[in-house]
């Protein structure tokens, strides 16, 4: 059944994330109890939501995240183990069955940068992934978090991983930090 | 008239999303479907809504009344379901297909967009709050976000075909 009025999926993510204004939030809600149409374009947002938050408890995604997220699903009882590391500085680590999550934290002066990108290098310097146009703070003291998912660390033998932050501009790419991962199997 | 199982069929998944949207939790949200389709059936069988029209606002009245009650302790659901319904009662929300593409879709996603929808999404945090924890404006955010979403669902949807 199609809907002669169909709301926009951008009002729909903002009324599941109570970004709405009440009055408009009201008559969304009119509207969708009376809208077989609008009612499953919201059940598909609802879907999502809960694929995603699904995904990210499994800690299955190689990616950027923060403090405060790792913050929350540690306080859902999800184990963290995670490596800081300073720029120019080296650790040895490891994962063990145990581990929901496994997180390096890169320490950094990201003062001035406007565009940074994480790259991954395997122990002679080729680069193995790019992470590009990261989300980050612009601060003395940031850190940048990526998480690495637990079911491919495990699978992996002994072996260095270097991660780079580089400061990106059209013209040039500046080295913000390198930060040496050495890996064993526990 | 249309018969009271297929305005169950009809109403349930939304009252399901309204509890969501409202409660944030899976069974809360189950727990509604059922006092309000209770109190739905119970209020046609006495008379109490002929226009079938105006049966979407009384569907949409009784849930914000319910989640006010649930919230105060308070519930008529006990006594309701000993009257109308069978205790096994209960409507499953059909599952988005293609959702098993949401992994490699997220990873197709930019840094950005895949990392404000993890935030946004995990917990149902709103831009604001995103926006504080990656130092980007609610406007930004937002902008990431829609973008985002249009992405995943052709995604989704196109591997879904």
């Amino acid at each position: 059944m199609s809907c002669a009025h169909p709301i926009e999926p951008a009002a729909l993510a903002n009324y599941w994330l109570a970004e709405l204004p009440s009055s408009e939030e009201s008559a969304l809600e009119e509207h969708l109890m009376g809208c077989e149409s609008c009612a499953r374009e919201l059940e598909q947002i609802a879907a999502l939501a809960a694929g995603i938050r699904a995904l990210a408890r499994q800690g299955a995604l190689k990616m950027v995240l923060t403090q405060e997220f790792l913050d929350r699903v540690a306080k859902q009882g999800l184990r963290i183990r995670q490596y800081a590391v300073s720029p120019g500085g080296s650790v040895q680590c490891t994962v063990t069955s145990r581990d929901d999550f496994l997180v390096s934290r890169l320490a950094a002066d990201l003062r001035g940068v406007e565009r940074l990108d994480l790259v991954l290098c395997d122990a002679a310097g080729a680069e193995l992934q790019r992470f590009a146009d990261i989300p980050f703070r612009p601060a003395e003291d940031a850190h940048v978090f990526l998480n690495y998912p637990v079911s491919i660390a495990r699978q992996e033998p002994a072996h260095t991983l270097v991660m780079k932050l580089l400061s990106v501009t059209p013209n040039e790419e500046r080295l913000v930090g390198k930060y040496t991962f050495n890996h064993t199997p526990s | 008239m249309e018969n009271e199982e297929d305005l169950c069929r009809a109403f349930a998944p939304r009252i399901r999303l309204y509890g969501l949207r409202h409660l944030r939790d899976e069974q809360a949200a189950a727990d509604l479907v059922q006092q309000v389709l209770l109190i739905m059936i119970e209020s046609l069988r006495a008379g109490k809504v002929r226009d079938l029209d105006k049966l979407p606002s009384f569907v949409l009245g009784t849930c914000r009344m319910v989640v006010l009650e649930s919230r105060r302790g308070s519930s008529r659901r006990e006594r309701l379901l000993e009257k109308y319904l069978p205790r096994d009662w209960a409507v499953s929300p059909e599952p988005l297909a293609g959702l098993d593409r949401l992994a490699p879709c997220l990873r197709a996603l930019a840094e950005r967009e895949r990392t404000v929808i993890m935030l946004t999404f995990y917990e149902e945090h709103s831009s604001d709050m995103v926006g504080r924890s990656l130092g980007l404006s609610n406007e930004n955010v937002r902008v990431i976000r829609h973008r985002a979403l249009g992405h995943l669902r052709k995604c989704i949807t196109g591997a879904a075909k």
